[in-house]
Parts: structure tokens; C-alpha cells; sequence
């Protein structure tokens, strides 16, 4: 899936995907798309708690080889 | 989560008490909360200059000290700078300082002193309110 700008949060454990994902979305405009890999097992209800908690969609996500995949699309 | 404001209490100064406090902290300000934290008692530790960078695991679960390591979880030096980057609210309990014979400049950048009043003030309409 197309992004606009690409976030690896591999390899860092909580809360630092989320804190992160938070900054990487400021230099996105509204509507505009992040992809974030993260290998936190906890990161996949954290982002989604997160992005659900900002007004952001996660549009899509997945999971290959231990990596957690998410597509958020900034409110 | 803007418009939700979170009040926690720090009065513990482990290195557990500490991840609790960070963790939940700046989780919250990355959701947008406003949050402040309150420090008295052991909690001081949490944002002394020097300990904060040291703090001791609790007597008996010092075997964690790897886990710490394998899990890749940040220092607390490193939670701290995020909690001052996300404009956390820090207040030092100014009674415990007296007590302890402690001066505003042996803490980290940023801090208010304040005392229990002045943490009412700030927790009187939260949406969250923690204690560690």
C-alpha cells in the first residue's frame, strides 16, 4: 500500500513505537498516509488504541515474520 | 484523547516505579492528554539529576536486569527527556524536598515545587487520575 512517509520502529519496546508514531505524524498533512514496522507484540493494540485515541484510521495492517505492519491515515 | 488530562502520583523511586510512571505518562501525552505527575517521598528519585539515571531494581528482583536489557526497553534518562519533549507537567513535593534537605537545582530541568495543594489543583478535574 502507498504511504507518504515510512516509519521503522523495529526492535523498540513500549512506549516507544507509540511515542514515535506521534512524532513521525507531525510532518504529515491531514489525509496523508504512515507506515510504521514495529516488532513490539504489544504495538499492535497500542497503535491501534492510538490512532483511535487521535481521530486517525488505521486502513490497513498486517503481520509478516514477528513485524507488525500499520497504514494510518492522519486525521 | 486531547481534552483528557491525566494526574498521576509518583511516590515510589525503584526502577520498576519508574517505567510504571514513564510508560503510562508518555503514552498518554503521545495520545494527546495533557499530563502532569506529582513526585513526593522515594518518588523524588524518578527526576533527581543523578538518580534518576541510576534508580535500583527492587531488593530481590535484581535477575531482571536482563530482561531489561533483552527487551530493548528505553532508560528512564531517555523516558525522561520525552516526558519534558511532550511538555509533561513535573511537580516536586516541596515538603519531602525539606525533609530530605533538597534544593530545586538537584532535580532535572523544568520542574515545578509545589505542594499538595498545588497537585489538588492540577487533579481536580482530570479525566485519569494514577498512583504509583
Amino acid at each position: 500500500m502507498e504511504s507518504n512517509k515510512f516509519l521503522d520502529a523495529k526492535g523498540f519496546a513500549c512506549p516507544m513505537p507509540v511515542v514515535r508514531t506521534k512524532k513521525a505524524m507531525e510532518d504529515l498533512n491531514s489525509g496523508e498516509i504512515l507506515e510504521v514496522h514495529a516488532t513490539d507484540k504489544g504495538s499492535k493494540s497500542d497503535l491501534t488504541a492510538w490512532a483511535k485515541s487521535g481521530g486517525h484510521t488505521v486502513v490497513q495492517d498486517a503481520e509478516e515474520d514477528g513485524v507488525f505492519k500499520f497504514w494510518i491515515k492522519k486525521a | 484523547m486531547a481534552n483528557t488530562k491525566v494526574a498521576i502520583i509518583a511516590a515510589n523511586g525503584s526502577l520498576f516505579d519508574a517505567y510504571k510512571v514513564f510508560n503510562v505518562a508518555t503514552a498518554a501525552a503521545a495520545s494527546d492528554a495533557e499530563v502532569g505527575i506529582f513526585f513526593t517521598f522515594e518518588g523524588l528519585n524518578l527526576i533527581h539529576k543523578e538518580a534518576h539515571k541510576n534508580l535500583p531494581l527492587p531488593e530481590g528482583k535484581e535477575h531482571f536486569e536482563e530482561g531489561f536489557k533483552q527487551a530493548n526497553v528505553p532508560s528512564i534518562e531517555e523516558l525522561v527527556g520525552i516526558a519534558q519533549e511532550l511538555n509533561i507537567k513535573i511537580i516536586a513535593c516541596q515538603m519531602t524536598m525539606d525533609v530530605m534537605n533538597l534544593e530545586k537545582e538537584a532535580f532535572i530541568d523544568g520542574i515545578e515545587v509545589g505542594g499538595a495543594a498545588s497537585f489538588i489543583e492540577y487533579a481536580k478535574d482530570a479525566n485519569i487520575t494514577l498512583s504509583f
